[in-house]
């Protein structure tokens, strides 16, 4: 399982990072997208994989080791909205630089 | 009683610079003033500095890295406070009558006293870095002296190079003092004189002389940085009198002396102060020669009587010494009177050109008499100060060396040097006030007024009087003057006019005459006025100076600069990138710690899922350029592997959160693609093909390295036991003391809710920034026009009915139906989310953005006017109220003396809903709610107004003919 | 007060945030009352932060007082998040809050009204800034770091216009993948040690298995990766002199503190962190940022001379100060960082008034050109913007040109680091301490690098003297009008209150060089540090019951 998912973490951050390094600023915007879900995997791995171990107390006496750990996960959320509000400042950022300079490229230079 | 010596003319700055501007008398009164209690001050203080005492002030200012206020005052220090109160206040009394009413006169007497305290801070400094402080404070001050008429361009560049020159060779200078502090393990003077032996065994010794004497030798104007010395001549004359006279050049030769215990006395002293010495006194006296300026003349002098006491210095032999101090003093009276001669026939004939003038002496009787003595006693001849001091000189150089070199370089330089200064001293008193009347002068000249020329008297009669009978006028100052320098080896000496016939008084004498025909040789040369001396006429300083500023601080910086960075986006984020790898990398080369690849345990099904999300990433990355929406879609698919990943080990919060993201995201996104421009694929040539493929080859290198690693880190780390960390205290008190059985909500809202409240911040900001942001947004020319589709549209409707949009008025009608009915069913699913928040999945952020979705979908359903004619939202209203919610929660805790954001919680019943939990963390996730929900909106809104506001826009510019044009030229696609 | 005693730790951060969330209830168009109570917040906040000083001080100068610290929640230290209030972050939060104020009452004069939202925007960035000064948490330092850098997106582009907008997705761009390596360090960082509590982490990081230690350094170094991109280290901060060049006045005087996070963060965590009792990695990336900083100083050097706009200059400036910083964390012995603070607040004060001043250079150029061009360009003609009165500026006070050219030299002398000014103490302070690592004297040799850093440090002063001197000389003396340039009182009395520090601190130098004595001896004992957090507010946090 590990193992897929660092594979999966890897490709999602090599086409982020590729396609920051791009001159559209829709690709930059994609790329952004898909480096932060690389990011919160990563986060998210950090706490280590459990499969049936959801941070949901059953009641009664709690046994920590059925359960994963809460914390990294509380993380990723807190990633998830910022990265969710930095996508749509970036994409308004990239509008208006579109309209201002007429072209969608990152230096706003050239067509 | 020293500060006060120092502070005083500080304080008289200020006053000065809050004058009236035409308050002529009152400046001058004020500085002469203050000039005279410097003096008084100085001379109440000799009897304790007499026979080889010091007074000695000490201020605590910075004890932990030793630089105390430190005033030390010391014989040569007193003689030093002495020239420069005194001629201080000579030069006050001249400016009075120089400047003119035009003039602004509170800026020149505040710098003028700011100068003034400056210098005689330096000069009784204890303590190094004191000293540099002061010296540095002299620069810039006499940086703004010399460009007090700053609308003059000569003004402005001399200053400018002043300063230049003088401020690099202050900073040297702290350099050296911080090696010798270094060496020492003091700053302090006394520490310092003490440990001479110390500092020339030191191995730092040789770095510490070299950047002392940049310091000193710039400023004292020694070749080869003499030559900002005669661009300084556009000051003011009583600047040049006193600044290039007595005391600002004089600063170079005051330290030399004030280290002249510790540091004289090696070969690498000797070689190098003694040959710039001597190189600049030949160069300067040959100079002067041929200057055509009066004040260039005098410059020129100037520098090269510098270079006579550097020289004697440089010998570093007691007697040299002492010269050396008694020609300081000399030089400072006679010079000082000449310039302020010179200023006079400036002042009154309308020019200093050597060549205009002529036969003044029956016009300016006195001033030509003064300026004739001065000048012999620039000369050097008997019975005036300036003889005694050369003649001390030439004793010093005619003493037998060791060194054979030595031996005849310096006494031939030094008769040389003799020569030329008669000759151009002769020159002076000759061309300007003898011969014809002059012709073409402005103004027929006459005597200035009386106080005016007052100064000049006095100083000449100390020429004249210390020339004939020096025993008892200068004679114990000097005396006391030498003992605090040259201490326990303070030689024998006497001041005597007559020694007998020696080797001195015949190189006087060669000198004297020598000069006197060289005068006469050159006449006819120089009656010619050709400006510049000949042979060297082409080494100019300056000019070199100028062009190393230019080229090195301008154009190679300019060229450095460009080489070295990049105002484009790409690049940056290469770097940032390669150097993230490289910090990611290097800890781990060889230290990875054993990582064990096995793919054992996968679950194919799992792997299926990946490889779908594989797919998509790589193919949103390659569609990215050309089609968006494609590539916008897989972006959603990647998205939805993410959220199955979630889901899988056990995280349905972060897939619920995720997946709603995803969908307000997309939405946003598609909002926003209408206004990209039109991109068609278009085929490069083939060199820049070549070029972008070698680029991109490069990015997807640094791509996959960064990618891998990224792989490998978090492979390694998840195959590894977990650390002994906190999560557990979670675990076991999110139900116990969170009252949440969801304990990932529960660390949201409680044990981690300040992290929250900052995350809803930073979406609040977002919002507002986005709003502000479209509020001005203008598209693009070619994405106002309607979309293609759109105006097919509307010429079929042209065509069939005349214009009304008849296929149009059922658009949708069916979906955007069920869309207005989901709006009640999709806000109670939003509060139910919100509810089980804190024991099952969901919570504030995903039930606010469901909540927004509702509206979203109105928004689709209705169109934005329909909508807002209906139910009318104030997001900015609902962002505030939701932050203010969060934090009053947070805020209520400390009522109950606890700190913020401390909960407490209970349950209850609530008919049909079952057992609730009321923890006051409910309300703070009830505030993140109402925030997410005024955020979401906002964005959206926003973004969807802008269809709406364009064809408004639309009207205010080119016809759409063009613009249709503009939208369909292929815009070409570089990488 | 108590009240005060408990709470004051977290004010700086609440107060902001209360004061942004109430203005956005009000209608742009109050621009009086928003001002008003802008200012009311300002002046609360400044007091606070001199009693954070104060309590950081403690009575005597340099009396060890426990530091304050701040559980969240009132969760026990190493699970709640902590906030801790040390003299370091004391000293930052005021001077967050004096350059604050100074750049308020700036933009009172033309900017505030540029676009909607200005006033709350400002006050979250400064909640952000402390916050992220205040917290003694990983994670919460990065939402903090976020909280700032959305606001200063928000300032950058206040006031919109072509240039703006292009500068700000360059930073926006930028700083986005700086957050993201920020996120992956700091998880790594978790996954090795299963802590984020910086205190926690300080003790854990010895006790790190050899086999994970790649793992922990290699997180860390992501981590610095960020923070070297808001201290805009070369090659990472071509951004910088752009960005700041093209934002508003007073934002740009904002921004100077802006780099000081980074460094301020880099500080914090390598001494916690890898600072001497760190065992294996002690001194982790230390010399790295010695070479980092002095590359900066020289390219900061470079630009400075090559730059004709003002405004660049002053960028190039704030390169510069945060090169000399970087070296300084590098360089990592006591007696430095004390002269780097030192540094640190007397630069940021100069060169916060500088991008002040740049401005009205730019009018006193334009011999008095009309505001009116200006605000148009700020403004941008818009159909759908309400007009915003922008009154000529008629009341040009009496001597503005002398004042404004004084400002200048004054700003001179401490950005370049000549005598007498703050400036030069500062520097002086750092290279006696470069040259006499073990107090003064002392026969160890220097090494090379230490030479290099301290002819560059000098080099650089003399660099900017060239490149200020041609700026001053080209506006001042150059383009002389007679009619009085149109400076407005709230438009120079920032820049003279901020110089007016620097020649304070030049007075008060002996004090305050002991506060930051005091406060270095604090950083490079982590110990304490750790001792202080774990020991709570008053001693034993309460523990929870259950109800």
């Amino acid at each position: 399982m590990e193992l897929i998912l660092a594979i999966g973490i890897g490709v999602l951050t090599t086409c982020g990072v590729w396609l920051l390094l791009r001159p559209r600023t829709f690709q930059v915007i994609v790329g952004l997208s898909l480096l932060s879900y690389a990011v919160n995997l990563f986060i998210f791995g950090m706490g280590r994989l459990r499969i049936n171990a959801a941070p949901v107390l059953a009641g009664g006496p709690v046994e920590t080791a059925l359960y994963t750990d809460p914390v990294p996960q509380a993380l990723v959320l807190t990633a998830i909205v910022i990265g969710f509000a930095m996508t749509a400042l970036f994409l308004v950022v990239l509008l208006a630089a579109r309209g201002l300079t007429g072209t969608d490229h990152v230096d706003g230079t050239g067509d | 009683m020293l500060i006060f010596l120092v502070a005083l003319p500080f304080l008289a700055s200020f006053l000065a610079a809050l004058l009236p501007s035409n308050a002529r008398n009152a400046e001058a009164w004020l500085s002469g003033l203050v000039a005279v209690c410097g003096l008084a001050i100085t001379c109440w203080l000799y009897p304790q500095v007499s026979n080889g005492g010091i007074v000695r002030e000490e201020i605590a200012w910075l004890p932990a890295p030793g630089l105390n206020l430190v005033f030390r005052l010391d014989g040569f220090a007193w003689l030093f406070c002495l020239l420069v109160t005194g001629v201080g206040f000579l030069v006050v009394l001249y400016a009075r009558y120089y400047m003119s009413p035009a003039d602004p006169v509170p800026r020149f007497f505040a710098f003028f006293l700011a100068f003034m305290g400056s210098m005689l801070g330096m000069v009784i400094s204890g303590n190094l870095i004191q000293l540099v402080i002061f010296w540095e404070l002299t620069s810039i001050t006499s940086f703004l002296l010399i460009g007090y008429w700053f609308h003059i361009e000569k003004a402005r560049e001399g200053a400018r190079m002043a300063l230049t020159v003088t401020g690099l060779g202050g900073l040297a200078l702290l350099g050296g003092m911080l090696i010798i502090g270094r060496i020492v393990g003091s700053y302090d003077l006394d520490v310092v004189l003490a440990s001479g032996n110390l500092i020339r065994e030191h191995p730092l010794y040789l770095p510490a002389l070299l950047l002392v004497l940049l310091g000193a030798l710039t400023k004292s104007a020694q070749f080869p940085f003499h030559f900002w010395l005669p661009h300084a001549m556009s000051a003011p004359t009583p600047v040049s009198a006193y600044l290039h006279s007595a005391t600002m050049v004089k600063a170079g030769v005051f330290l030399l002396v004030r280290l002249w215990p510790v540091m004289a006395g090696t070969d690498a002293w000797l070689w190098i102060v003694t040959f710039a010495g001597l190189t600049t006194l030949i160069l300067g006296a040959y100079a002067a020669i041929f200057q055509t300026d009066l004040k260039g003349l005098l410059a020129y002098s100037t520098i090269s009587h510098l270079g006579l006491i550097t020289t004697l210095l440089g010998m570093s032999s007691p007697l040299a010494t002492v010269a050396a101090i008694f020609h300081i003093a000399n030089h400072a009276t006679f010079k000082a009177s000449l310039f302020m001669a010179a200023g006079i026939i400036d002042h009154e004939t309308g020019t200093r050109d050597i060549r205009k003038l002529s036969g003044l002496f029956r016009f300016m009787p006195i001033t030509g008499t003064l300026a004739t003595v001065a000048s012999a006693a620039m000369a050097g001849v008997p019975l005036l100060n300036g003889f005694l001091s050369k003649e001390m000189f030439f004793a010093e150089t005619a003493v037998r060396d060791a060194n054979p070199f030595v031996n005849l370089a310096l006494p031939i330089g030094a008769a040389v040097a003799g020569v030329f200064s008669v000759t151009y001293s002769l020159r002076l008193v000759h061309s300007v006030f003898f011969g014809p009347p002059p012709e073409g002068l402005s103004r027929t000249p006459h005597e200035p007024p009386r106080w005016m020329r007052w100064p000049i008297e006095v100083l000449v009669l100390l020429c004249l009087i210390v020339g004939m009978i020096p025993g008892i006028t200068i004679g114990p100052f000097l005396a006391t003057a030498v003992l605090s320098v040259t201490g326990a080896d303070t030689p024998a000496y006497s001041l005597a006019v007559w020694h007998g016939l020696n080797l001195p008084l015949a190189m006087s004498v060669i000198a004297l005459v020598g000069g006197g025909l060289l005068y006469l040789a050159l006449h006819r040369y120089l009656s010619r006025g050709i400006e510049g001396p000949p042979v060297i006429r082409a080494l100019r300083g300056d000019h070199i100076f100028e062009r190393v500023l230019v080229t090195v601080f301008w154009k190679w910086a300019g060229e450095l600069k460009a080489f070295f960075s990049t105002q484009r986006l790409q690049p940056q984020l290469f770097f940032l990138v390669a150097v993230s790898v490289f910090a990611g990398a290097a800890p781990l080369a060889g230290r990875l710690g054993g990582v064990v690849f096995s793919a054992g345990n996968s679950d194919p099904a799992f792997a299926l899922v990946w490889v779908i999300g594989v797919v998509c990433a790589i193919a949103a990355a390659y569609q990215a350029k050309f089609h968006r929406l494609v590539s916008l879609v897989l972006l959603g698919g990647a998205g939805l592997v993410t959220c199955i990943t979630f889901v899988w080990f056990s995280a349905p919060d972060l897939a619920v959160t995720q997946l709603l993201v995803e969908i307000v995201t997309t939405v946003l996104i598609l909002l926003g693609l209408r206004w990209l421009p039109k991109r068609v694929q278009h085929l490069e040539n083939g060199a820049e093909k070549v070029r972008a493929r070698l680029r991109r080859a490069r990015d997807l290198v640094l791509a996959l390295v960064a990618g891998g690693g990224m792989a490998l880190i978090a492979y390694a780390v998840m195959t590894r036991p977990g650390p002994e960390g906190i999560s557990s205290y979670f675990l076991e008190n999110a139900y116990r003391l969170g009252g949440g059985t969801n304990v990932v909500n529960v660390m949201l809202v409680d044990f981690r809710g300040f992290d929250t409240l900052g995350e809803i911040t930073v979406l609040g900001i977002v919002a507002l920034t986005v709003f502000a942001l479209l509020r001005r947004f203008r598209p693009a020319p070619d994405s106002i026009a309607k979309p293609v589709q759109q105006r097919i549209q509307k010429a079929y409707h042209e065509v069939n009915f005349s214009g009304k949009e008849e296929t149009l008025s059922e658009y949708l009608r069916i979906p955007s139906v069920l869309m207005q009915w989901m709006f009640p069913v999709i806000i109670v699913l939003a509060l139910h989310i919100f509810m089980r928040g804190h024991d099952k999945p969901g919570g504030g952020f995903a039930a606010g953005i469901v909540m927004s979705i509702a509206f979203i979908l109105q928004y689709m359903a209705g169109g934005t006017r329909w909508v807002e004619d209906r139910l009318r939202i104030r997001p900015v209203i609902w962002i505030s109220a939701g932050l203010l919610l969060a934090l009053g929660t947070g805020i209520c805790s400390w009522v109950f003396g606890y700190p913020f954001m401390t909960t407490a919680f209970q349950y209850a019943e609530i008919p049909f809903i079952g057992r609730v939990p009321m923890a006051s963390a409910l309300v703070f996730d009830l505030g993140v709610f109402v925030l997410v929900v005024g955020a979401t909106v906002l964005i959206l809104i926003a973004l969807a107004h802008q269809s709406v506001r364009t064809p408004r826009l639309a009207q205010r510019l080119p016809p759409p003919l063009t613009v249709v044009e503009a939208a369909s030229t292929p815009s070409e696609g570089d990488d | 007060m108590n009240f005060l005693r408990d709470h004051l730790v977290i004010l700086p951060i609440l107060l902001p945030m209360a004061t942004g969330a109430l203005l956005l209830l009000l209608n742009d168009r109050a621009r009086r009352l928003k001002m008003l109570i802008n200012t009311l917040s300002m002046l609360a906040l400044l007091s606070l932060a001199v009693l954070l000083v104060q309590r950081a001080a403690g009575d005597g100068g340099g009396a060890a007082v426990p530091t304050a610290t701040y559980a969240l929640g009132n969760w026990p230290v190493p699970f709640g998040i902590v906030l801790v209030a040390d003299r370091l972050a004391a000293v930052m939060v005021l001077l967050t809050s004096i350059l604050g104020s100074c750049a308020l009452i700036y933009s009172f004069a033309r900017w505030h009204a540029a676009g909607p939202g200005f006033h709350s925007l400002f006050q979250f960035l400064l909640m952000g800034l402390n916050g992220a000064f205040l917290t003694g948490d990983l994670f919460n330092l990065f939402v903090f770091f976020e909280v700032l850098l959305a606001a200063s997106y928000g300032l950058a582009l206040h006031g919109s216009g072509g240039t703006r907008v292009k500068a700000g997705l360059h930073y926006i761009a930028v700083n986005l993948a700086a957050s993201s390596l920020f996120l992956i360090g700091a998880a790594l960082i978790y996954g090795v040690t299963g802590t984020l509590n910086m205190a926690d982490l300080a003790a854990r990081v010895p006790l790190v298995a050899a086999a994970d230690r790649g793992m922990l350094e290699a997180g860390a170094g992501l981590l610095g990766v960020a923070f070297l991109v808001k201290a805009a280290m070369w090659p990472l901060g071509f951004w910088l002199p752009s960005t700041y060049a093209a934002v508003s006045a007073p934002v740009g005087a904002l921004f100077a503190i802006m780099t000081k996070v980074g460094i301020y963060a880099l500080l914090r965590f390598s001494m916690l962190a890898f600072g001497a009792d760190a065992g294996a990695s002690a001194g982790f990336g230390a010399s790295f940022l010695l070479y980092a900083g002095m590359a900066s100083i020289a390219f900061g050097t470079v630009g400075v001379l090559a730059s004709k706009s003002p405004a660049r200059l002053a960028g190039y400036c704030l390169l510069v100060s945060s090169g000399t910083l970087l070296a300084a964390v590098g360089f990592g012995s006591q007696g430095v960082t004390t002269g780097a603070l030192f540094y640190l607040v007397s630069s940021t004060l100069a060169i916060g008034a500088f991008f002040l001043l740049v401005e009205l250079f730019e009018r006193v150029r334009i011999e008095g050109a009309d505001v009116q061009t200006v605000t148009i360009e700020a403004f941008g003609e818009d159909d759908d913007e309400e007009e915003i009165e922008v009154e000529e500026i008629s009341e040009a006070i009496p001597a503005a040109l002398a004042v404004l050219s004084i400002c200048f030299g004054i700003c001179v002398l401490v950005v370049a680091g000549l005598p007498p000014l703050s400036g030069f103490i500062a520097k002086f302070a750092l290279l006696s301490a470069l040259l006499n690592p073990t107090g003064m004297g002392g026969a160890e040799p220097i090494a090379a690098t230490t030479w290099a850093l301290v002819a560059l440090v000098i080099f650089s002063g003399f660099a900017s003297l060239i490149a200020l001197t041609r700026t001053g000389i080209n506006t001042f003396w150059m383009t002389m009008s007679d009619h009085p340039a149109p400076v407005r009182v709230l438009e120079i009395a920032p820049v003279v209150l901020l110089l007016g520090l620097c020649v304070i601190m030049t007075i008060m130098a002996g004090p305050i060089m002991t506060y930051m004595e005091a406060a270095s001896a604090q950083l490079h004992a982590p110990s304490g540090y750790h001792a202080d957090v774990f020991a709570g507010p008053g001693g034993a946090p309460v523990e929870r019951s259950a109800p």
